[in-house]
Parts: C-alpha cells; sequence; structure tokens
C-alpha cells in the first residue's frame, strides 16, 4: 500500500516537474510520426528527420529539443486515445510497449505500427538500424554518414584504449523512471545493461561486477566487495541526489575506492545504457572519465 | 407448550448443558437462575434454536424446532440478547422495524408492521425516540428499543402457532426503576395464553419476586425446579452459590426475599 | 417509512440525474473532443446508414464510448461492492478488497506479467483478464477457507477480517517478490496495473463486466434486508431468520464476482469502494436498502468523472486513475472520519 502510494506520487510530481504534457502539435505537414521508442527518437533527430515526429513517449529525452514535443505517456502505459489524438499517420515502436489491450486497440483501429528489423544491441546491429531507417525517411546519404562517422569514432575510441596500461573496475549504477530503485551493471550478457558493459569495456575500464546483467536491487555488499575505483551513474538517479557527496554515502557505495578517491561521475542515460550514432564518441568520452585524461 | 429432552451440548470436554429436560408452558414467566458458567445462556439459546446441541430436542407444541424453516420460525419466535452494538447509523424507527422483518415479502414493510412498531414503541415508552440515532443513546433506551424490536417480531399472535419468547439477561444496563417496569412488562405481555416466555435473571430478588416458575441450573445441570418458594432454599443456595442468604418473607408482595450478607 | 422510501427513492434518482451529466461529459472529452453532433453523425452511420466510418467516429465508437460504460460499470461494482463487504463485516472502515479479492487479483496480474514474459505470451489480451479473475477468486477462497474455525465450521466475522489481513500481506508480498525478480518493463507493468486504468475498455469487457454489475447489484438488492438484520449481530440476525452462514458465503460469492471480474479489466483502483457507502450514509443514513443501489449510481459517477480527469489532466498522455481516485478518496475519507458519526 505505502509502495503503490510513494509510486503514485513519483508518478505525479514526476509528471508535473517534468512540464512536457498538455502541449499542442506544431506540424502541420502529411507525414505523422509517434514515436515511442527512445533510441529510434535519438536517430530520427541524427538523421534530421524530425520534422515529420508529432508525439514521443515519456522515456525519449535526447536530444534535448526532443521535449518540445508533446508525450502520449509512459511507454508501458500508453493510451489508445491519446496517441490517436495526435492523427498519426504511423506509430514507430520498438516492441517495448503496453498494456496489450491497448495495443490491440490501436491493431483494431488499423493504426499503421512499424517495429525497424534490426537490433541495436552492438555497433553493427546500431549501424544496420541507422541504414533502415534511413532507407524508410529517405535520408540514405545522412545514414551513411553516421555509419561512417559512428566507424572512424568507434576506431578512434578502442586505438585511444589500447593506449591505456591500466583497466580500473567500473561499476555503473542506473536508476529506473518510474521507482527509485538502483540497479548495477555486470560484466557481459545481454538485454538490458549489456550496452553499458561493453562500452566501459571499450573505453579501457573493466566491469568491477562480474555476474552477466543487470541486477536489481543489487544488496550494497555487492557494490562494496567489488570495490570499484570509479562509478558511473545515469543522470536521473544522479540528480535525484544531486552530489557526488550524496551519492558516496549511499550504502555499498560509501565503503568503496570510488566514493574514497571521489571517482563518481554523473553519465546521461542516453550515452551510456544504449547504442546510438554518437556512441563512439561517448566512448571517448567515457574513456577520459574512466582515465582521467 | 415448549419440550425440551435431553438437551446436551459440550465445547471439548466440557458440557454446558448436560441432559436437560423441562417442559415449559405458556400464559407463564419462566426465569432460569444459577451461578456463571452454570449454562443458562447456552439453555436459552438452545431453546431458541440459536445453537443445535449435540443431543436431545426441542420441540415447539408437537413440532420438532429442527423442521421449522428459518422464516417461519422468526414469524413465532422471539430473543432479547444482552447488549447489541450498531456500527452505523441507524434511526430507532429502522431498528425497531427489523422486528418485522420476517413477516413481511420483499424488502419495504406495510401498513400493519408500521402500526405494530408504533404500538410496541408506545408500549415501551420509545416512540419518542423513534428519529434518534442508536448509537447516540443511553445504555437503558438502548435495551428498551431492543425489547420493542423484539417484542415487534412476535406482538400479534400467530394463527396456527404458539408465541415464544426468550430474555438473555435483559436487565444489564438497566436502573432499578427500569428494571422493575421491565419485569413488569414482560409479565404482561407473557401472561397471554399463547405466550411462552423464558428467561435468564441473574438478580435473584428480581426472579423471586416476578417468576411463576423457576428452574435452578448448576454446572449444566438441574438443580432444582419449581416455584421461588420451592427453589430457593435454605440449604440449596450455599451449595450452589456458595453464599448463605437469610431468607425473608415479604407480606407486602407475598413472596419471599433473599438478604446477603 | 413509505415518506422514507419515496425519499430514497428521489436521492437516488437525483444521483442518477448527476451520473448521466458525468457520463455525457465523459464520453464527449478527452484526448480528442467530440461534439454532440459528432456523436450524434457516428451513431446513425453505425446504426442506420452503411457508409463506412471515419477513424474518429470509430475512436467514438470503439474506444471512448465502451470506456466511459466500462468506468460506470466498475464504479458501480466497487462501490456496491464497499458496501457490501462494510455490512457483512459491520464495520465501515472496511473495502472491498479486504477479503483478498483486490490483491489476490493483482497477484494473479504480476504473476501473468511475469510468467507471461517468460513463457512469452505477453501479448496475448485475454490472459491477463483471466489470470486477474482467477486470483482474485482464488485468494478470497483460501481466506474463507483459512477463516473457518475448528470446532462448529463456522467462520467468525472477526477471523474472516484477520485473515483478510493475513492473506493480503501474502498476496502483496508475492507481488513483490514478482517484481523484484521481474526484468525492468514487466516489473513496470506491475506498477502501473496496480495503479489501474480503463484505458482497455472495449465492447467485450462492458459486456462482461455488464453483467457481472446488473446480476451482482440485483442478488444484493435481494438480500438488503437480510444485511440490515445482520447490522445488529449475528445472533440477532439469526433469531430474525436470517441463515448467516448462507448469508456471508452469497455476499462474498457477490463481492467476489463484482470486484474480481471489475479489477480484471481496470487493476487496482481503490477508495471508491471506501468513500461511496459512507458519502451515502452521511447523506441519509445505513439502511442497505438505499446504500446498495445508491452506492452503484454513486459510484458509478464518480468513477467516469475520476476517468475524465485521469484523462484530461495530461492529455494526450493520460494518469493512471488509481492516482485520481486516491487523491480526491483520501481527503473525503478523513473529513468524514472527523464527523465521528461512526461508533468503532
Amino acid at each position: 500500500m505505502n509502495a503503490r502510494l510513494l509510486t503514485l506520487g513519483l508518478c505525479v510530481s514526476a509528471a508535473a516537474g517534468c512540464g512536457r504534457f498538455g502541449s499542442q502539435p506544431a506540424t502541420t505537414q502529411s507525414e505523422r510520426i509517434v514515436c515511442i521508442a527512445q533510441v529510434y527518437a535519438e536517430m530520427i533527430y541524427a538523421l534530421g528527420a524530425q520534422d515529420r515526429l508529432v508525439a514521443v513517449d515519456y522515456s525519449s529525452t535526447f536530444p534535448p529539443e526532443i521535449k518540445e514535443l508533446p508525450t502520449v505517456g509512459y511507454h508501458r502505459a500508453l493510451s489508445a486515445e491519446g496517441i490517436l489524438s495526435m492523427r498519426p499517420t504511423v506509430v514507430l515502436h520498438d516492441g517495448n510497449i503496453g498494456p496489450p489491450q491497448v495495443i490491440e486497440q490501436l491493431e483494431q483501429l488499423n493504426v499503421p505500427m512499424k517495429t525497424f528489423e534490426a537490433q541495436p544491441d552492438s555497433v553493427e546491429g546500431t549501424k544496420q538500424l541507422l541504414r533502415e531507417m534511413g532507407a524508410y525517411f529517405h535520408k540514405e546519404a545522412r545514414a551513411e554518414e553516421l555509419c561512417v562517422t559512428l566507424d572512424r569514432e568507434m576506431a578512434a575510441a578502442l586505438e585511444q584504449a589500447t593506449q591505456y596500461q591500466d583497466h580500473p573496475r567500473v561499476a555503473v549504477i542506473h536508476f529506473g523512471r518510474a521507482s527509485n530503485i538502483y540497479m548495477v551493471v555486470g560484466a557481459g550478457g545481454r538485454g538490458d545493461g549489456a550496452a553499458a558493459g561493453r562500452m566501459v569495456e571499450w573505453a579501457g575500464g573493466r566491469m568491477a561486477i562480474d555476474r552477466p546483467g543487470m541486477q536489481r536491487m543489487a544488496s550494497p555488499e555487492v557494490i562494496a566487495q567489488a570495490n570499484p575505483e570509479i562509478i558511473l551513474m545515469t543522470e536521473y538517479g544522479y540528480d535525484r541526489l544531486g552530489s557526488n557527496e550524496q551519492v558516496a554515502m549511499l550504502p555499498g557505495v560509501a565503503q568503496t575506492d570510488a566514493a574514497r578517491n571521489g571517482r563518481i561521475y554523473r553519465v546521461p542515460e542516453h550515452e551510456l545504457m544504449y547504442f546510438g550514432p554518437q556512441t563512439g564518441e561517448n566512448i571517448g568520452k567515457l574513456a577520459h572519465l574512466i582515465h582521467g585524461r | 407448550m415448549l419440550h425440551a429432552r435431553n438437551l446436551t451440548h459440550r465445547i471439548g470436554a466440557k458440557a454446558l448443558i448436560e441432559n436437560v429436560t423441562l417442559d415449559f408452558e405458556p400464559g407463564r414467566l419462566h426465569l432460569l437462575i444459577g451461578p456463571n458458567g452454570a449454562g443458562k445462556s447456552t439453555l436459552v439459546k438452545a431453546l431458541a434454536r440459536l445453537l443445535r446441541p449435540q443431543e436431545g430436542t426441542v420441540r415447539y407444541g408437537d413440532v420438532a424446532v429442527e423442521s421449522f424453516s428459518d422464516g417461519a420460525l422468526a414469524r413465532c419466535r422471539a430473543v432479547l440478547s444482552q447488549a447489541v452494538e450498531v456500527a452505523f447509523p441507524i434511526p430507532v424507527r429502522d431498528l425497531v422495524m427489523m422486528g418485522r422483518y420476517p413477516h413481511f415479502r420483499g424488502s419495504h414493510p406495510g401498513a400493519v408492521d408500521e402500526e405494530i412498531c408504533d404500538e410496541v414503541m408506545r408500549f415501551f415508552d420509545v416512540i419518542g425516540l423513534a428519529d434518534r440515532i442508536y448509537s447516540t443513546l443511553s445504555g437503558g433506551e438502548r435495551q428498551r428499543v431492543n425489547f420493542a424490536r423484539v417484542l415487534a417480531q412476535v406482538w400479534r399472535p400467530s394463527p396456527e402457532d404458539a408465541r415464544y419468547l426468550f430474555l438473555d439477561e435483559p436487565l444489564t444496563f438497566l436502573d432499578v426503576r427500569h428494571q422493575i417496569q421491565f419485569m413488569k412488562q414482560v409479565r404482561a405481555f407473557g401472561a397471554r395464553p399463547d405466550v411462552v416466555t423464558v428467561g435468564v435473571v441473574h438478580d435473584l430478588n428480581l426472579a423471586a419476586r416476578f417468576a411463576d416458575r423457576l428452574v435452578l441450573l448448576d454446572a449444566g445441570r438441574v438443580a432444582a425446579d419449581g416455584t421461588p418458594e420451592e427453589v430457593l432454599t435454605g440449604d440449596r443456595l450455599p451449595a450452589v452459590f456458595q453464599i448463605t442468604p437469610v431468607i425473608v418473607r415479604d407480606p407486602s408482595v407475598g413472596g419471599i426475599h433473599l438478604v446477603f450478607h | 417509512m413509505t415518506a422514507h422510501r419515496r425519499e430514497d427513492r428521489a436521492i437516488v434518482a437525483g444521483l442518477a440525474a448527476v451520473m448521466l451529466v458525468g457520463a455525457a461529459a465523459s464520453v464527449g472529452f478527452g484526448a480528442i473532443d467530440f461534439s454532440p453532433g459528432d456523436m450524434a453523425s457516428a451513431v446513425w452511420r453505425a446504426l442506420f446508414s452503411g457508409d463506412p466510418l471515419t477513424l474518429n467516429q470509430r475512436i467514438f465508437l470503439e474506444l471512448r464510448v465502451p470506456r466511459a460504460i466500462l468506468g460506470l460499470l466498475v464504479g458501480a461494482c466497487l462501490g456496491v461492492g464497499g458496501t457490501l463487504m462494510q455490512a457483512l463485516f459491520r464495520n465501515p472502515i472496511v473495502e472491498p478488497g479486504l477479503v483478498g479479492t483486490s490483491s489476490g487479483a493483482a497477484l494473479g496480474a504480476s504473476l501473468f506479467f511475469v510468467l507471461g514474459a517468460a513463457l512469452g505470451f505477453e501479448a496475448s489480451v485475454w490472459m491477463l483478464p483471466v489470470a486477474a479473475c482467477i486470483g482474485g477468486v482464488v485468494a478470497t477462497y483460501l481466506v474463507f477457507a483459512l477463516a473457518r474455525s475448528g470446532h462448529d465450521g463456522r467462520s467468525s466475522i472477526v477471523l474472516l477480517l484477520l485473515t483478510g489481513l493475513a492473506v493480503n500481506a501474502l498476496c502483496l508480498s508475492g507481488i513483490g517478490f514478482l517484481s523484484y525478480i521481474a526484468r525492468d518493463p514487466q516489473a513496470r507493468s506491475i506498477i502501473y496495473w496496480n495503479l489501474g486504468t480503463l484505458s482497455g475498455g472495449n465492447w467485450t469487457s462492458v459486456g462482461i463486466v455488464g453483467v457481472a454489475t446488473a446480476g451482482g447489484t440485483a442478488l444484493a438488492l435481494f438480500h438488503a434486508k437480510q444485511l440490515n438484520a445482520l447490522m445488529i449481530g449475528e445472533d440477532e440476525a439469526t433469531a430474525l431468520g436470517v441463515n448467516v452462514g448462507r448469508l456471508k458465503w452469497i455476499v462474498l460469492t457477490i463481492n467476489v464476482l463484482m470486484v474480481a471480474v471489475a479489477t480484471a479489466f481496470t487493476g487496482v483502483i481503490s477508495f471508491v469502494g471506501l468513500i461511496v457507502p459512507h458519502i451515502l450514509r452521511v447523506v441519509h443514513g445505513s439502511d442497505n436498502r438505499f446504500l446498495i443501489a445508491g452506492s452503484a449510481v454513486l459510484g458509478a459517477t464518480l468513477l467516469s468523472v475520476a476517468d475524465l480527469v485521469a484523462r484530461l489532466s495530461l492529455r494526450p498522455a493520460e494518469l493512471p486513475i488509481g492516482i485520481v481516485t486516491s487523491v480526491v478518496g483520501v481527503p473525503v475519507f478523513l473529513s468524514l472520519l472527523r464527523r465521528r458519526e461512526y461508533l468503532f
């Protein structure tokens, strides 16, 4: 009961504080896209196709100007009417949407829905997705350009990483948006958190926690025992706590070398938790954080 | 007539009543007395079919009480229990009307039911409380309202059956004036030739003063049965109650009176 | 009493009029607003002319109208369920979830989210209400079976209440466990389901919940007099010819039918079942003949207005309706408690 009230309060304050609701669509062109996938939304902007976007979901927060668009709610708690009121010509989603009844309603009303084939769970997959989306939006040249940039930046980042002799132990702490539970990311695995592990390794770090994948509500002992030298925390959770000192006081975190040496860094979720066109550049940034230069 | 034959009811190994056989006649007031735990309440509940004893039978006239339907039984048998608490705000008139529930089909009462409610509320002098909320009444007022409700259930003679009225410690919460008034009302009502009245009373002097017949229970068994003079004797009371009273003849009411030291 | 009865009817009729206004607003406004003309032409086309419907007309007929009706029905179910449970437990602070129905349904839904994801049938639309309904029924039955006391096979009200609390706690910890082991998206689905929404409403769910509402309310009204008698105590009700054991079974069955079915389609919506009977008692007393009819109508009104608020406050996105009912319900409940008309 208390948990429910708490969640409720969080939702309300998050929604109110965000100020992204209630705005009206401004675009009038013939193609109207509602995008319910943060990875897709970021790529649409990278491809320069954002003029066709009329609404996004609540989790799509990058690039910053995306916040000018109306949102149709949280991607697991959608409403058919809200989406339909944006008069979409297509709804783009990556399959992670709900609740199921609402998806059924959209299907029954023959609302065109599209999921791209490519899975952006690797750099190769990300490039495939860029090309697939480039073709879809008739921005093939731009997609190709982004792929080339991604390859070049990746190569540069990996080249840079070979020069590092040491491989500091890095822990990634991710706060979920709908709850204040924090999760730590381990090395390897698939699905949630796998991207973060790969990026840290490419940036010349080593995942401090060797259990694979994202671990929910990890016991403080797990972090303390792994004793990371560096802690990367995604921005949503970091900003809730407000400062390195606050993060360093989290149970388990307080006992680590990272807390002792003040090596706790705020990293935007979109730079760390999933692959995108800027991943190569982001790895460079990570390498700077991890190696202090 | 009410006939109880060989009633026994146990919880675990303890017999609350054991092998009780009694007959109760209409038109007379029968009171059960006895120390705490003697089985008075259990016996009244068994007689009223609020409890089914493990052994023995209860018959109302010639009919086994088991064979009554719930509704038919409720139209000829009423029970007043100790203290009724109601968690919701409910007006006195609505509470009294509950006594008529077994008598009307559907969800709303007829004119006869309204008439009877008025009569019983007048009889118990609670008509002035009719629109008050029950939970705001004093303990004594509540008990009178409840007695009005219970009597509303059996206020008019039923064409086929006798009426049966059971009182389980009805005097709780009443002050002395209302106790006497209440007992007089019970006796007046119970004097009708088709009404069988059985009650439980703690106060031996009130019992002696108003009962036509007393049944003394001790440890679940009938220890004595008869008129107050026959039951309340100097050798029996100390054995059952572990206290020795002085028994005084009271010429003003023509009965006996007990004085405890 | 006849005057009283006329008053009962007048109040219920007045509430029904308010309900119709609320329902009309609920049909007209939302992420898309419909004018009376739009609505009329949609209905005309659907019923009388063969012309194909426009998308907006389909939205109106296939999303908006069933959703508005579902709101009325679910509100009625929760209101009547609350009245029934308060009457059964002779306690005004009881809500329909007390005998485990809502938390059981929530556990069923959570199991569906987690196992469904693991077994790969997450998108199946019908499994969710079925799982929730089964959860609600099983938990309620469990409460009843455990509350049967050993020596006489009867289940006392107090035992039932405490067993209900225990089973609720068990279900909540089950839900907690499931959200703990769930992957993030499933865990969030559980959280949102526990906040309730009417967004999944369609004509099929309207049909099913409609049958439960009509059947449950009629059965409840049929037993209203017996529930009144229960107000004064179990022995007293028995003396008035009520078969208390049977009545308990019937009332619980009605409650399970109404609340489990409603919850199955909408998720957990709190406070409606608690405050609706409270408000009505303050207005016009505790007679269940009035309360049952009144709580069906007032529950329907409250939920449909709450849904309107849920749809309008963040449009085109929506608030979960459970948030709206709690935000409105808690202050109303607290202010009613301060009136101190109740005996606890």
